[in-house]
């Protein structure tokens, strides 16, 4: 410190000393207010990619950057560093100083990223960064290499040189979990286990996973063995959806939602098991809450009046930001293109409408007006050609409900929109179903126990044509095979299971059965089989699960000791392009030879194991009664004495001891009036 | 499965209000008793079911019945906790022996000179294996058996006499079956196969095998003397009974729920039916319909023609099985 000799005498101390008391006081102000190079620096942010502006529009360019940045917080300190002085033009890159750090980091969350114009994307870091930036050390630490995890051929099954497809099946309540081969003779046991999952079981879209759930999460099965591939943790988690690529899960727990840490759904990467992301989840009554588009670039869900899109893999919104639509009741994405079908209710004026909207430009590609309406349903058919709006209306004047169908056509220019009304009683219940691979759909519509199962083909010529209607149908479901044209109308639980099996391309009925009290119908991926089953989550007996053939002819019946749920396990989709099934079909005669000649020798094989089984069967038993029959005999005379001396070993052994009588039998009752 | 037993018509006895909780032939088979839950127990020519005569007596629901090698005595138990003896001709109650509980099983020995029954385990009172001699009217008149055998730990649920009057083969109602002495009440060999309650037990025409029906959905067959276990039947639903063909490799088997849990199966009418299984291969062949209520207990005709059922619905059907039952075979 400083010792101000010149002010005062030598011979005066008092000042001397006064001064340095004052001194040290005063250093010791200026010493707190020296500024600390951390001072301040926390509420500093850097903003980069500004325009660069001339000293005449500088002006104008401060009062757009305060009127964005103010939103914050209080800018305290401002600084726009220039080139060659303060005439030349702005740098492009500014601090602004904030009077809490706290505003300074809701500087960066949000306006990193801002848009000022085409040219201009602001990029917002705080300073304090760029000190940790500058400190990272240079020496280089080779991450540790994780062992390769080898979980086999994930795709193992789908070499079953009988392409049988799988099926999981949860029986015994719950305690068991087995994964069965599908053959016709017999399920074939792939992989049991006790508890393998605490509740119940999904496959990943494309039958590569098999997901377990359980009180600390979920975990992901595959390959040959079914090893463990990846565990994520969700404390009580209830319901999963996969991404239709199987890049992404989502997994949902009402447990674990706080304010600050959207828990609720969260969404995996499965391969790295990273959690990308979590939401906020109000209500999980419409599961999935997120819905994926086909390819899996985007998922959206829908919250009051709007429609929220987000893109991967950043998770983050798309354009960052929702789209608001007021009234958003329902949407839908194509399954074969980035298109979003949604519909909003009447408002004052304004009719309901759909609209169509491209992905990822936001596009409108169609809207449709509709009126009077109280509710409507988006159905699309399985590859995106059509979409399907099932419209419930009041028209004008009238007291009940009627239903129109509105087919888009997806594939024509300007995707064109034909109606289909359906007549008959306003009140009743309709279900709606296209078919997979194809251009039809099933309708069923109509009061129990006039229910009528109605067949419609959308033509290339603008016609929709009603190709068949059956009446008086015991159904309440419709069941297309995945490959089209063979369906089930099905009647389950309170219909008692009643199956219809029908061949579409020339409307035909080709069986009708039954599975008394079937509360579910699974068609197997490849459109060869169907199963049928009676849960015991909806009925306390005969719980098992049918295996027919696509026409309707029993395979197997398979009791299974409160048998719960059966899945098929899904495939990927082909390898062959359209032009290699064409030539398989046209050769399929030969084909056809081959396998035929296959199943003959496993019947006989079959037939020969069992007949085998049975013979060994029957000399064992055989031997047994022999045996038997031998100790039997050695009894004869403890018989005989027990019965005081009359042999009863046979029926006739004492045929002095019959009586003869006569009985009356009842043959038939005749009434003959007596004479007048 | 490929043979749907077409039968004639069956004839239907009717003569009682409430399930039928037992039915038994006599040896010969000429008669066919019936017991059930409205004290009443009936017995029927089984030529034509023509009915013979009723025995009137007990005050609560009959719960067993059997018949003398002879024909000459009927014996049956009730919940009205009483075990009676009666002349099978004229029906007069010739013996009526008290017990603290409800009596469950019942049946004549060999020789026919000596009666077992059980009881239940109610009231505080524990179940009892009870014997009496017939030919000591002291032990009928103070009521006291020569030899009682407590169950402690299962009740038994159904029981039948051993080939030479030696033991007593029970089935219990955790599954078990025991063979008791019939001189000294001990344990003599014990099995558990089962692991629910055994419904019915039932001996083959020679005695030398048993089979048992069980509510864990299962019939198994054992040999009398040895309890081995030989062939298991299973379905889908509990078993109440089962019988031993007499003259064929068949078993015939009757099931289905009790009536309390029964709810909407029993709304198809005539669904009931009982299974006929091959009784070397296991197999199920044929099913025979028209019960309106789970069937509660079968009963093959000592000649093997003829097989009959009594159902929870209060109705005893007789079928006489056609030529095609007789020559159907299982390819082998």
């Amino acid at each position: 410190f400083q010792l101000l000799v010149e002010a005062g005498h030598f011979d005066s101390p008092p000042s001397v000393f006064y001064c340095l008391t004052s001194t040290t006081k005063l250093l010791g102000d200026l010493l707190r207010e020296k500024p600390q190079e951390a001072d301040g620096i926390d509420s500093v942010v850097v903003v980069d990619n500004v325009p660069q502006v001339g000293p005449e529009r500088l002006e104008k360019l401060k009062n757009v950057i305060h009127k964005i940045f103010s939103k914050f917080g209080k800018i305290t300190n401002e600084f726009y560093p220039t080139v060659d002085g303060p005439e030349g033009l702005t740098k492009g890159y500014i601090f602004l100083e904030y009077g809490a750090p706290t505003q300074a980091l809701e500087a960066v969350k949000n306006a990193d990223g801002y848009k000022l114009d085409k040219q201009h994307t602001f990029r917002v870091n705080v300073f304090t960064d760029f000190d940790k930036y500058m400190s990272i050390s240079d020496e280089w630490e080779t991450p540790e290499k994780q062992p390769f995890k080898d979980f086999g051929n994930m795709r193992h099954w789908m070499e079953d040189p009988d392409c049988r497809d799988q099926y999981s099946v949860i029986y015994e309540s719950g305690e068991r979990t087995a994964i069965f081969n599908n053959d016709a003779k017999d399920p074939i046991v792939s992989e049991e286990r006790a508890r393998w999952t605490e509740t119940y079981v999904r496959w990943s879209p494309k039958g590569t996973y098999l997901a377990t759930f359980h009180q600390r999460g979920i975990a992901l099965w595959g390959g040959e063995k079914f090893k463990q591939i990846q565990r994520f943790s969700h404390q009580g988690v209830s319901l999963i959806d996969f991404s239709p690529c199987e890049r992404y899960v989502v997994t949902f727990s009402p447990l674990m939602d706080t304010k600050e840490d959207p828990q609720a759904i969260i969404i995996w990467d499965i391969l790295t098991g990273q959690k990308k992301r979590g939401f906020h989840c109000e209500s999980s009554a419409h599961w999935p809450i997120f819905k994926w588009s086909h390819d899996g670039k985007f998922f959206a869900r829908m919250t009051q009046d709007t429609l929220s899109i987000y893109e991967t893999p950043s998770m983050g919104l798309l354009d960052k930001k929702s789209l608001k639509i007021s009234g958003i009741k329902d949407f839908s994405w194509s399954p074969g293109d980035n298109i979003i079908a949604f519909w909003v209710p009447e408002d004052k004026d304004i009719p309901a409408r759909v609209t169509l909207m491209q992905l990822p430009s936001r596009q409108e590609i169609r809207v449709r007006n509709l009126f009077n309406v109280v509710d409507c349903k988006l159905h699309w058919q399985r590859q995106g050609d059509y979409l399907c709006v099932k419209v419930d209306r009041t028209p004008k004047g009238t007291q009940g409900v009627v239903t129109n169908f509105e087919i888009f056509r997806m594939r024509e220019k300007q995707v064109p929109v034909d109606v289909v009304e359906m007549k008959g009683d306003p009140e009743s219940k309709t279900a709606f179903a296209w078919e997979p691979n194809g251009s039809k759909f099933a309708v069923l519509h109509g009061e129990s126990p006039r229910i009528n199962a109605s067949f419609y083909h959308v033509k290339n010529n603008g016609k929709i044509e009603l190709i068949k209607m059956f009446d008086k149908q015991q159904a309440n479901s419709i069941f297309w095979s995945p490959q089209g044209q063979f369906m089930v109308l099905a009647g389950l639980r309170s219909m008692n299971g009643a199956l219809a099996f029908v061949d579409t391309s020339d409307c035909t009925m080709m069986n009708m059965v039954e599975h008394y009290m079937a509360s579910d119908v699974e068609w197997d991926p490849t459109g060869r089989y169907l199963v049928t089953s009676v849960s015991w989550w909806s009925h306390k007996v005969d719980n098992a699960y049918w295996l027919w053939t696509f026409q309707g002819r029993l395979l197997q019946k398979n009791n299974k000791d409160r048998f719960c749920q059966l899945l098929w396990r899904p495939r990927p989709a082909t390898l062959l392009t359209q032009d290699s099934i064409k030539v398989i079909k046209k050769d399929l005669k030969k084909y056809s030879k081959i396998f035929e000649q296959k199943d003959r020798l496993s019947q006989s094989k079959a037939s020969r194991e069992l007949v085998d089984k049975r013979r060994s069967m029957m000399e064992d038993y055989r031997t047994y009664r022999e045996a038997a029959l031998q100790q039997h005999h050695e009894q004869k005379i403890a018989r005989l004495q027990l019965r005081g001396g009359v042999d009863t070993d046979e029926l006739d052994s004492n045929t002095d001891d019959w009586e003869e009588e006569t009985i009356e039998f009842f043959i038939n009752e005749e009434i003959i009036p007596l004479g007048e | 499965m490929s043979y749907s037993c077409a039968l004639q018509k069956p004839i239907l006895l009717q003569g009682h209000e409430r399930s039928i909780t037992q039915i038994k032939y006599n040896r010969e088979g000429d008669l066919i008793f019936s017991v059930a839950k409205d004290t009443v127990a009936n017995v029927w020519y089984s030529v034509n079911g023509e009915r013979l005569g009723t025995y009137n007596g007990h005050t609560g629901a009959l719960w067993c019945v059997d018949c003398d090698w002879d024909t000459k005595n009927v014996l049956t138990g009730s919940a009205d906790n009483s075990c009676r003896l009666w002349d099978c001709e004229t029906g007069k109650q010739l013996a009526m022996l008290n017990t603290s509980s409800a009596v469950r099983t019942c049946g004549f020995d060999f020789s026919g000179n000596i009666i077992m029954f059980s009881t239940d385990k109610q009231m505080g009172y524990q179940c009892f294996l009870n014997y009496f001699d017939l030919r000591d009217p002291q032990q009928i008149e103070d009521n006291q058996p020569y030899l009682t055998v407590p169950c402690a730990e299962s009740k038994i649920t159904s029981a039948v006499w051993g080939p030479l009057g030696e033991f007593v083969i029970a089935g219990h109602e955790n599954g078990e079956i025991n063979q008791f002495s019939a001189k000294s009440g001990e344990v003599l060999k014990k099995v558990k196969e089962h692991n629910k309650q055994i419904n019915d037990i039932q001996t083959s025409v020679d005695l030398t095998m048993v089979i048992t029906a069980s509510k864990d959905c299962s019939s198994k067959l054992f040999d009398s003397t040895t309890l081995d276990h030989i062939k298991s039947f299973k379905t889908e639903r509990p078993v109440n009974s089962a019988a031993i063909s007499p003259i064929m490799d068949h078993v015939v088997m009757g099931g289905g729920q009790e009536a309390m849990e029964v709810t909407t199966t029993s709304t198809r009418i005539g669904k009931f039916e009982a299974r006929f299984f091959h009784a070397a291969y296991e197999e199920e062949f044929g099913r025979v319909k028209g019960h309106f209520g789970p069937i509660n207990c079968v009963a093959f005709h000592p000649d093997g023609k003829s097989y009959s059922s009594g159902g929870e619905d209060g109705y005893t059907r007789i079928h006489h099985f056609d030529p095609q039952y007789f020559d159907f075979e299982l390819e082998a």
